[in-house]
Order: structure tokens, then sequence, then C-alpha cells
């Protein structure tokens, strides 16, 4: 499929990355084997929090087999940022590569390198650690309780993480006041993981110059190789990561984790390469999960449905580690600014470390929790001041111009236009009044749920898009990006914006990424930004090689730069038929004249922009059973600009299925006396089958493009996790009138809710 | 104590020197230089190590080396008709988006092969039953089935 000339920005064109993928020849960090290599184990805590009193290796050492153990005690102890884009507001510096404590059950303690993974397994045994036990605490409430052992030194106070974020915009006791109706509700949110289908996995190998190179499955390659340079005490040079293909991340792995730095000091030490890979259960032990969150909202609102006071706190469970806990804290709590209109708002957003598992950045970013609540609230102020919820929710949607969380004003009116659409396309007014289909002991009912999410982590960070495209004598380009392709189909898209800058056919631009040796630094794949920013500067950066190719150009047909075009691979003389050259044959080494050298580079510093959608979600609950059904969704996402149609439609349709698992089955779960893991696999920790999943019927708009996207693209990776939630819960409400104000929302919690509205009602 | 197993894999004969409790998904990766096929969990839970045995799918982290002797094995680099011939499915999955990471894809188009040599006209719920031992995290699965019931389409219509 070779589209040119303008219809590439909006065609799905073939995603060139995945023809590896359908042939098994793509290249994921784990399929990386060296001459030598060696196997690293992790030994991992049996306690959730414990001074380590001693810690003896002598009897694994001296298995055959077994070429290296590190400890706490032949590690360098630096305190480090694990996650990235260190010393912004978003993370915290609380982390050793190993330390002489251990904060939760299943923290690494000791790693092995050996000649094979059943050696360095059965090594593990033989390192004995005596732990001295520490009180630990696995809720918010008890690491805030007085006398709650203090777990991080390097917290602000207690065990809360950072200073809690504050924000004010009028006056809520005077918007209360004026209320006719005020309703307040406690919410909480559980504990689901990422759960990517590749395990984290690295392989690490020094040179004979003192240069590592690493191969690594992660979002983020310049923040691993950043602070591994930091951390190992390396210049930038000396560190170089590489990621061609990952299997999925989901936000969770921006973050660097133990093993990574384990991985490299081991094959330092033992001058072999190393690969450490985790297993399923220790992607969850060792991994990140969302925060879970407890979240108190009351707001106020006037009989007519205007809303005129809102008031929140929110606290988010940050476990062991701080990780992404202040940036999900500042984000999550800020939404509630937003997505609908209140001119008097007081919101206050903690962190707390407890002794549970690491939570860590998770597509959705602390907004899934808090617009799960804001929009439940939403459908319960409909129903008590007798309006139906699409119109009390278009009545107060956000607008153009209207402050965003972010501090600056909004562009367009992108979610009354998804509240609209949806509302047309499933009939909602027609669905309100019919009566309820009831089968036996199967009810049905319809809900809806809204979200905005930013694409860029601005104002938390001022990130920074690059690109660098190259043309070729052959009249074909190259874009390099330091951008990840986390199976989104980014590196597709970038090329399309490229081809549709240069005036290419799509297949005239390659792409090359995943080396920090050559590509220009990345922040890292994450915040909904890579089309919105990267793709941007990769549009500046074609911008300034056509510039290039047309002042080339117009020497060769001696006319003006200015009064040329590019399309479909050819450059015309603007309204003069006949006048062209192909950019093949502009680009082309002449007799004796060697090719030309076509560069352009692009930085670009964006602000922030909004995505908006509306999902509508049909569900039925058998009462007999408990047991909730999602029978079909109808997402409608306001993206300012489609540039893949079926890459857009496929985040949508993932973020949905992640969504549902939300809501109804995942949950990680721990012992609530030991803090131990207790469902860390796949059968246990329930994520929606292909026998789970409903359709879908994406609905894709471009009614709000943002001027400082690319064509006026924003975001999409984000976003469809988060209305998902608060749909299937208010059509839970809708099919048998309770409301649920947590999730997931289990067939024992359905039938025990049953019950108790029987018996008040009897 | 390593035993020798002959087998075959992808139309080639191997004479493998296996211990006795490495499984078929290992060998294959790390003896056979195959890593096409993912490890997602070691365990026979998520589908992403799929392989046809004999023309069967199966789980092969939880099948062991030393018992595939004698047998034909398919991975998912065997699935190509030709140099230049992708297999239907593999077409498929790529025009209709059914693989964003590919972690789990390899496991899938092996599944979906089987499904489709048993039943070539699968109906959805057909389709959506024979990979339920497959789990993908990305896509919803929309894009597969949708990908799956095309390339039964293509095979029915001689395309492929």
């Amino acid at each position: 499929m070779s589209r040119v000339g303008s219809s590439i920005v909006g065609t799905s064109v073939k995603r060139t990355d995945v023809i590896g993928k359908v042939t098994g020849t793509a290249r994921y960090a784990g399929d990386v084997k060296l001459a030598g290599m060696l196997h690293g184990k992790m030994k991992r805590s049996t306690i959730a929090h414990a001074n380590i009193r001693r810690i003896d290796a002598s009897r694994a050492l001296a298995l055959p087999g077994v070429k290296a153990v590190l400890t706490h005690e032949n590690v360098p102890r630096v305190l480090h940022y694990g996650a990235p884009h260190p010393r912004s507001i978003s993370v915290t510096c609380d982390q050793y590569i190993l330390d002489r404590k251990v904060r939760y059950w299943g923290e690494g303690v000791a790693a092995v390198a050996a000649t094979s993974e059943e050696i360095a397994e059965e090594a593990l045994d033989l390192i004995e650690v005596e732990y001295e036990p520490l009180p630990a605490v696995f809720t918010v409430e008890a690491a805030q309780a007085p006398g709650a052992p203090q777990i991080h030194e390097t917290a602000y106070a207690g065990n809360v993480l950072f200073k809690p974020v504050v924000v004010t915009r009028g006056d809520v006791a005077q918007g209360f006041a004026e209320a006719d109706l005020v309703i307040e509700g406690e919410y909480e949110t559980g504990r689901p993981t990422p759960a990517y289908m590749e395990p984290n996995v690295c392989v690490c190998q020094w040179d004979n110059t003192g240069k590592l190179t690493v191969w690594v499955s992660t979002q983020a390659a310049f923040m691993v190789r950043g602070i591994l340079a930091e951390v190992l005490g390396l210049p930038l040079t000396r560190v170089r990561v590489l990621v061609d293909h990952m299997g999925g991340g989901f936000g969770a792995k921006q973050d660097l984790f133990q093993h990574e730095f384990l991985c490299a000091l081991l094959a330092k030490e033992t001058r072999h390469p190393v690969r450490m890979e985790y297993t399923r259960g220790e992607t969850f032990v060792g991994g990140r999960s969302r925060h879970p969150c407890k979240i108190w909202l009351k707001q106020g609102f006037k009989r007519d449905g205007t809303i005129v006071a809102r008031e929140a706190r929110t606290v988010f469970d940050s476990g062991a580690y701080g990780s992404h806990g202040p940036g999900v804290t500042i984000v999550g709590t800020t939404a509630l600014t937003s997505l609908y209109r209140c001119e008097n708002v007081r919101l206050e957003g903690r962190c707390v470390y407890t002794n549970a598992p690491i939570a860590g950045a998770f597509r959705g970013y602390g907004v899934v929790q808090t617009y799960y609540a804001l929009d439940i609230q939403m459908d319960e102020a409909a129903e008590r001041l007798g309006m139906d919820p699409v119109e009390l929710k278009l009545k107060n949607a956000v607008r153009e111009g209207d402050m965003a969380p972010s501090d600056h004003p909004l562009v367009g009116h992108g979610l009354e236009d998804c509240i609209r659409r949806g509302a047309a396309e499933v009939g909602w007014a027609a669905l309100r009044q019919r009566p309820r289909e009831q089968a036996g002991t199967l009810r049905r009912g319809w809900g809806m749920g809204c979200e905005m999410h930013g694409s860029s982590a601005y104002p938390g960070i001022k990130e920074q898009g690059n690109a660098i495209v190259k043309m070729n004598e052959d009249g074909t380009a190259v874009l390099l990006t330091g951008a990840a392709g986390l199976g989104t189909g980014a590196h597709t898209a970038l090329a399309q914006i490229v081809a549709e800058e240069l005036g290419l056919a799509f297949d005239a631009v390659s792409v090359v990424h995943g080396d920090t040796d050559i590509v220009p630094w990345d922040i890292g794949a994450f915040a909904s930004h890579t089309t919105f920013m990267v793709g941007r500067a990769a549009q500046m950066a074609a911008a300034e090689v056509k510039r290039q190719l047309l002042q080339r150009a117009g020497e060769q047909l001696e006319v003006a730069a200015e009064d040329l075009e590019v399309r479909d691979g050819v450059i015309a003389v603007r309204g003069v038929a006949g006048r062209r050259i192909t950019v093949r044959e502009c680009m082309g080494p002449k007799l004796g004249i060697p090719a030309a050298n076509l560069v352009g580079n692009g930085t670009y510093t964006p602000t922030k922009s909004y995505s908006f959608a509306a999902h509508f979600v049909e569900v039925q609950v058998d009462i007999a059973t408990g047991q909730i059904d999602v029978l079909q969704v109808i997402p409608v996402h306001e993206v300012g600009k489609v540039v893949h149609p079926i890459a857009a439609a496929g985040q949508i349709e993932g973020g949905i299925q992640q969504g549902i698992g939300h809501t109804l089955t995942e949950d990680y779960v721990i012992d609530p006396a030991t803090g131990r893991s207790l469902n860390a696999g796949f059968v246990d920790y329930k994520m929606p089958l292909s026998l789970d999943m409903p359709p879908i019927r994406t609905i894709l708009l471009e009614t709000a493009p943002d001027p400082g996207g690319p064509y006026g693209a924003k975001g999409i990776g984000e976003d469809p996790i988060i209305a998902i939630g608060p749909a299937i819960a208010n059509a839970v409400h809708d099919a048998i009138g309770v409301r649920f104000r947590h999730f997931p929302i289990t067939p024992e919690q359905v039938l025990a809710a049953l019950k108790e509205k029987a018996g008040a009602a009897a | 104590m390593k035993r020798i197993v002959e087998v075959t894999i992808n139309g080639e004969r191997h004479e493998l020197a296996l211990e006795p409790y490495r499984s078929l998904l290992d060998v294959l990766r790390n003896d056979v230089g195959l890593t096409g096929t993912k490890k997602g969990c070691d365990v026979g839970d998520c589908g992403a190590c799929t392989v046809l045995l004999d023309g069967k799918p199966v789980n092969s982290c939880l099948v062991l080396g030393v018992e595939v002797g004698g047998s034909e094995i398919l991975t998912i680099e065997g699935l190509q008709r030709g140099p230049e011939r992708l297999h239907p499915l593999q077409d498929a999955f790529m025009r209709h988006g059914a693989a964003q990471c590919g972690f789990c894809t390899p496991g899938f188009l092996m599944m979906a092969s089987a499904l489709l040599d048993e039943n070539p006209a699968p109906t959805e719920e057909e389709i959506r039953f024979g990979i339920a031992g497959n789990i993908c995290r990305c896509t919803g699965y929309t894009k597969i089935v949708a990908a799956i019931q095309a390339a039964a389409r293509d095979k029915a219509e001689g395309k492929a």
C-alpha cells in the first residue's frame, strides 16, 4: 500500500515494524544471545520490612558454575532516581541498587551470575540472609497512623512522600453555600498492574574500552543510559542503550528496575556478557502497579445542574518506593479541576509510602483513579437532580478557553463533541426511556463515562521532542528518532508525518531508532506525547530538509525556491505546467559531482494539548451469580487529527480491554498481614481474554485539532483506559440500581449489595 | 545426563543433545536459535510460546524437549510459505493491525493457523474460543479476531 502526497497522514499504511513481528524475526532484548553469555538471577526478600543483619554468599560462590554474587556489601551505594526524568518534581530519589534494608516482600537482596539459569537459581538458595524484622504497614491509614514505622528517611514527613499538592481556585465555601444539592462520596480503587506480555529483561556487555552496552526492554532508553551512567559513575559516552522491539510497557517500563543495575555490575565483575530476565511472577513482584487510591469527593450543584463547588482529598499508595508517586498524585489530583467546569475548587493530594509492592507509571497516570470518582459522582448527581447524565455532563463539559489542569486554556469543544456524537450513535435518549429488559436473572443497563488527558507531561516536565531527517541521493529519506517503539506504531506515524511533509511516498521514508549512540535524545515514550511532540519535531526536521531540497531544485530549474512545491516525489513550479523535476533527479549525483548532504534537525518543546473521550457501555448483570458482562462499548475519541486510523483504533480497543479488567477482575493482591504477593501469575490475576471482550465500535473525531501538534494531531495512548471504568460502574447502576464506588467490582460484592438493597427495601 | 533427540523443525531435521528437564520452548530458543517463539510466563498461562507439534498447537513451555523425538514441529519462523510469500494469517495480521507490541503475535498466529486447518470457516465465537488460551494485552482482541476472519475469507476465496 504505497500512498503518496497529502493522503499519507490519515491513511492506515502498513506499519513498518510489523513484518518482523508476524514472521518471528523482530528482535526483542530477550532474544539477544552473545558468546560467553552468563545468566543472572536475583534473590528476593521473604519479608516485607526488615534490616539485613547478615548476608553470606560463600556457599553460593562455591557452587560450580557460579561466577559472581552481588549483595549490598559489594555494590556501589548511590541513592538514585529509579524513574526517568530525574530532578523533575514527578519522581523521587529514594533507591539503592541493593540496600541494607528491605521495604517490601520480594525486594531484591542479592544477585548471582552463573553459566546457566538453573545453576543461578540453585545458587540463590545457598545465599544466607538473616533479617531483623521491622514493623510493616500495608495500607495508607496504617502508614500515617501515629507510631508507624518510617519506611524512608528521605520522605517529606513520616511516610508522606512529598509535600501534599494543594490546588485552589475560587472559593469553595461560598460555592457550597450557593448549592441546592451537595453530594459527598468516598471512592477506592484497586491495584491493577500493566501486565505487559514481555517480562522485564536485559543483556549487558562491557568492552575493553570500559564501555557498557545494554539491550533492554524500556520505554525510555536515554533515561536508562543517564541513570546507569550516574549510578555507575560513567560518562555518557561509556553507556550505550539499545532497544529494537519491546513487548509492551504501558508506562511501567519507564522506570529502571533493580536487575538492570545488577546485570551491568555482574557483567563487569565477571567480564562476560550477562542476561537477566524476570519470570512472570517477578514481573508482578518486582514490577510496577497502578497506585491504589482513596478519594473523598464533594460537589455542590445548582438545581439546573451547574456545578458550584468541588472539593476533594486523594491519597495514593506508592508502595515501598516513590517511583512516579509525586507525578501520579499531582496529575491525578489536579485533573479534578477540569473535565466538568467548576469555578470553586479545593483539592488536596498526598502520596504515602507503604510496605506494599512498588506502584509506578501506568497508562492513565492517576487520572484513571480520580475521574472514576468524578464521573460516578456526576451520574449520581444527575439521578438526584432528576436530569439525564448526558444532559448534566454536556452542561458542565469543559470547552474552548477553559483553564486546563495544566493551567493553560483548552482548545476547542472536544468533550462536548464526543458526548453528543456518542449519544446520537447509541440513541441515548430512547435508551433512557425504554423499559429495562429483564430475562430471568439477567439485568441490562447503559452507562457513559468521560475523560480528557494531556499529551506530554507539561508542566511537571518541560519535555522536548527531537528528530533528524536526512535525504539520500536517490530521493528517499531517513528519520532518526529516539522515540521508543512500544508497540503503538509510533515509528510508522512519525514516518507518515515525514513523508507527508516532504511530499514523498510513505515507502520512501525509513526510520532509525533504538540506539542511544546514534539517534537524537528522547525523554521516552510516555504521556501520550510521541505523535504530538516527536511528530511535530519530525515535521519540523522534514520541513527543513524540504527547504534545502527546494533550494537545490530551484538552482537546477533556475527558478526561485519559493515558487516550487513538492508532491508525490515530484518538484514542480507552482502554477506552471511542465517545469518539473523528480526528487530523485534533484538529489542524484551528477557526472563528477557527489551527492548533496541534506539534513534537517527538529526540536520541539510543547506545552500541552488535551484529547477527549466519551465511552458508552451496555452491561448485563446476572443477579443470581453477581457476574457483570460488558456487552458492547461505543468509544468516541477526539484526537485532533488521526494519523493512522487502524493504529489509533487499536490503542482505544486495547485501553478498553485494560479498563474492563481494572473495573471488573484485575487486582494484584498482597497478604494484609505479611505483604506477601498472593496472585503473581496470569491464572490468579484475571485479565480479560478473547471470550470476555465485547464488540467495540470506535469513533474517531477530528473536531478540535491542536495547533501545537503535527497537522493538529494530539495524543491517544492514555485516554482510552480512563472513561471505560466509570461508564461500566454507571451502567451497572442503570441495570440493578446499585452504585459502586470502587474497583474492581466483584461478583461477591454485587450479590452482597443486591442483598443489602433487598433488605433495605423490605 | 543429556539425551539425543531427533526432531524435524520447520521441515529441517535436527539432532539435539538435551538435558531431560529442559522445555521445548527453551530448546527452540536457545539450542535451535529460533527466538520468534516467545516466553511470556513459562507456565502455560499465556500462549505466547504456542507452536505446532505434529500439527497440534501446544504451549512449548509445557512440553519437554526430550519428549518430541520423531515429531514435526512448526514454529513462527516456518509459517511463511516462501521467502516472499507470507501465510494468509501473517498478511491479515499486518493489514488489520492485529500486532501491536508483537510479543504475543507468534503464539496467536500458530494457534490461529491450527484453528483454520481444523475449521476453515470459523464463526466469530469459534475464533474467540479458539484463541482463548492466548493472552494479548495491547489489542483488546478486536483486530486479532478481524484478521483471522479475513484470513479465513482469503483462503476460501483462493486469494492466498
